[in-house]
C-alpha cells in the first residue's frame, strides 16, 4: 500500500486547469520529487496532500486517509503526520529558535519535559544544539531550514513535504540541505515529497520523479532514467545543450551505473585506433551514486567503426544531430 | 495676538510666578487628562484589539472567511472614524448616561472617548496583523494549528512590536480627543487651555497646557519606541 496516492485529481481556480488528470503514488521511504517550471502546479499539488490546497475531483489518499472527506480535526490529524518545510522558511521571527522547535509540541499540548528533550534532540540532530536561544533573524539561510526542519520533525511525521526547500540557498548550502535530508530519511524512516524546479536537488536527493508541466503530468520515473535518457521536456527544463562541434560526427555516451567506472573512452581508443575529440560531459552523482555522459566528437571516416564498437559493447549512446 | 507676543516676552521671567499661579488649576487638569487618555487607551484597544481578531478571521482572505460578518464589521468601523468626534459625544449621550448612569463629567467621557478609538483601533492592529507574512500562517496550519492558535500563537507575538507602537499612536489621538471633553464637563488640559486660556485671556495657562500636552505625547512615543525596539531588537 502506497503512503501515498492521487488518482484523477484535478483543480481549478475559476476559470483555469492548474492541476488535470494526476494520477501518482508515493512508496514508504522512498524521496519522490515533483519537478517542474515555476507556475506548474507543482506547489499547489504538494498543497493538496496536506490540504491547505483543496481540490475539485479526484482522489488523494494519504497514509490510509481521504484528505477530501476529513472534517477540520481530521485534517489537523493528518497535518500532525507530515511535517512540512518551505523555500522562505517561513520561521517565527518573535521567537528564539528553539521556541520555533518547540512551537508545534506546545499546540499539541506535549507535556513540557518531553517537548523539551525532543526540540534538544532535533536540533542537535541539525547541528545547531548550542544556538537555541538565538533569535532566528541572527541566522544564515542554510541554517533557518535546518531550524525549519527540525520544526517540522518535531511531531514525529511520516512524510515530510518540501515546497523549494531549496531554492534560496546557495549550490553548497544546497548540498548540505539535501544531505541532512537524505541523513534523516535513512535514520527516522521518512517519506519525502521534494517540490523543485533544481535538477541538482533532484539528481542528488530524487529516487524517483515526476516531470509537470501546465498543470499535467510529462512523465514518471527513476530518477537516472530521466536524466541518461531525458525527453524533451526535461532537457528544455535541464538547458544541457552543448554546442555542436562542427564537422565529423558527435556522440553522446551515457554512463550508466555499472559502466561509469570503466575506462570506456581509453579502451576505445586503443581497440579501434582511432583518435577523437571529447567535446563536452558531464559526471554528476545521482541519488547515490555518480553517473554522466561524455560528448565526442568522431571523425566521419571512423564514424561507422565506433557506432559498431558501441553497439558491440552494449553501451548507451545517442548520435546528436546538427541543430 | 498682542496679548500672545507680550506674554512670550514676559514668559522667561515670570515662569515660576506664573507656574504658581496656576498649578491649582494646571495640576488637577493634567490629571483628568491622564485619567481619560490612560482609560480610554486601555479599553478602546481591548475592544479594537477583539473588533481585529474578528476581522482577521472573518476577512476575504481571513483565516475562516465569513463576507458578510466581515462587511458589517467594516463599515461599522468606518462610519466610527468618519463620525466627528465632537457630534459623537452628543450622539450618544443617552446611551453614556444608560452604561455610566451620568453623561458629564470626567468619568463619562470615557465612554465617548473609547467609542470614538476602538474603531481606529481596530483597524490599527487589523493592518498589522495583515503584515505578517503568509508563509508563516501557513507554516503553522502545516502542523495543524488551530484557528484560535494561529491568532494567539502566531499572529499576536508576530505583530507584537508593531502593535506596541500603535498603542502609543492610539493613545496621542486620544489624548487629541480628550480635549473636547470639556463640552460635556470632562475637564482635562485642553478645556483648560481652552476656557482659561482661550476665553479667559490667560495665555500663560495655553502656553502651560500646550508644554504639559507636548511633553505627554513625547512620552506616549518614546515609550512605544520602547517597548517597540525591546521586542525587536533585530530591527
Amino acid at each position: 500500500m502506497s503512503i501515498v496516492s492521487v488518482t484523477s485529481l484535478q483543480k481549478c481556480y475559476q476559470e483555469s486547469v492548474v492541476l488535470r488528470d494526476i494520477s501518482f503514488s508515493v512508496e514508504e521511504g522512498e524521496v519522490f520529487g515533483i519537478v517542474g517550471h515555476s507556475g506548474a502546479g507543482k506547489s499547489t499539488l504538494l498543497r493538496c496532500l496536506n490540504g491547505l490546497e483543496g481540490y475539485d475531483s479526484g482522489s488523494v489518499h494519504v497514509m490510509g486517509r481521504e484528505v477530501g472527506d476529513l472534517d477540520p480535526a481530521g485534517i489537523r490529524l493528518l497535518r500532525r503526520d507530515m511535517g512540512m518545510i518551505f523555500q522562505t522558511f517561513n520561521l517565527l521571527s518573535s521567537l528564539s529558535v528553539l521556541e520555533n522547535v518547540l512551537l508545534p509540541l506546545r499546540l499539541w499540548h506535549v507535556p513540557a519535559a518531553e517537548r523539551e528533550a525532543r526540540a534538544g534532540e532535533l536540533l542537535r540532530l541539525v547541528g545547531l544544539y548550542e544556538r537555541r536561544f538565538e533569535r532566528v533573524s541572527a541566522l544564515s539561510g542554510g541554517q533557518k531550514q535546518r531550524v525549519g526542519i527540525a520544526r517540522a520533525l518535531a511531531l514525529s511525521p511520516k512524510v515530510l513535504l518540501c515546497d523549494e526547500a531549496t531554492s534560496a540557498l546557495d549550490p553548497g548550502t544546497t548540498i548540505s540541505i539535501l544531505d541532512l535530508l537524505l541523513d534523516i530519511r535513512t535514520s527516522l524512516g521518512l517519506t519525502i515529497v521534494f517540490v523543485t524546479h533544481q535538477m541538482e536537488a533532484v539528481k542528488r536527493a530524487c529516487d524517483r520523479i515526476m516531470l509537470l508541466d501546465g498543470g499535467q503530468i510529462q512523465g514518471t520515473g527513476p530518477t537516472d532514467r530521466f536524466f541518461l535518457a531525458p525527453s524533451e521536456d526535461l532537457r528544455r527544463l535541464v538547458q544541457d545543450e552543448y554546442a555542436q562541434f562542427p564537422g565529423g560526427t558527435n556522440i553522446r555516451l551515457w554512463f550508466p551505473r555499472e559502466i561509469a567506472r570503466d575506462a570506456v573512452i581509453t579502451s576505445m581508443a586503443r581497440a579501434l585506433d582511432v583518435d577523437f575529440a571529447i567535446v563536452g560531459g558531464k559526471l554528476e552523482r545521482y541519488a547515490d551514486d555518480v553517473r554522466g555522459f561524455l560528448v565526442i566528437n568522431v571523425p566521419d571516416p571512423d564514424r561507422e567503426r565506433v557506432l559498431a564498437y558501441l553497439e558491440a559493447k552494449k553501451l548507451y549512446w545517442e548520435v546528436l544531430g546538427n541543430e | 495676538m498682542s496679548n500672545l507676543v507680550s506674554a512670550l516676552l514676559s514668559f522667561p521671567a515670570g515662569v515660576v510666578d506664573s507656574l504658581m499661579r496656576n498649578q491649582d488649576a494646571l495640576f488637577p487638569a493634567f490629571g483628568e487628562t491622564l485619567y481619560m487618555v490612560g482609560a480610554s487607551t486601555v479599553l478602546s484597544f481591548a475592544l479594537g484589539f477583539f473588533l481585529a481578531v474578528v476581522m482577521i478571521l472573518s476577512g476575504p482572505k481571513g483565516l475562516n472567511p465569513a463576507p458578510r460578518l466581515y462587511s458589517v464589521l467594516d463599515i461599522v468601523v468606518d462610519l466610527g472614524r468618519s463620525l466627528p468626534f465632537i457630534i459623537l459625544i452628543i450622539a450618544i449621550m443617552p446611551f453614556t448616561r444608560l452604561v455610566m448612569g451620568t453623561a458629564i463629567g470626567t468619568t463619562a467621557t470615557i465612554l465617548p472617548l473609547t467609542v470614538a478609538a476602538a474603531p481606529f483601533a481596530a483597524r490599527l492592529i487589523e493592518a498589522n496583523f495583515l503584515e505578517v507574512d503568509r508563509g508563516v500562517i501557513e507554516a503553522a496550519r502545516s502542523f495543524g494549528a488551530t484557528n484560535a492558535q494561529i491568532v494567539f500563537r502566531v499572529l499576536v507575538p508576530e505583530a507584537l512590536p508593531a502593535i506596541a507602537l500603535n498603542v502609543s499612536v492610539l493613545g496621542i489621538a486620544l489624548v487629541g480627543y480628550s480635549a473636547m471633553a470639556g463640552t460635556v464637563g470632562g475637564g482635562g488640559l485642553g478645556d483648560l487651555a481652552y476656557r482659561l486660556g482661550y476665553v479667559g485671556y490667560e495665555t500663560d495657562v495655553t502656553l502651560w497646557c500646550v508644554i504639559l500636552l507636548v511633553a505627554l505625547v513625547t512620552v506616549i512615543q518614546k515609550a512605544g519606541n520602547l517597548i517597540y525596539s525591546r521586542l525587536r531588537p533585530d530591527a
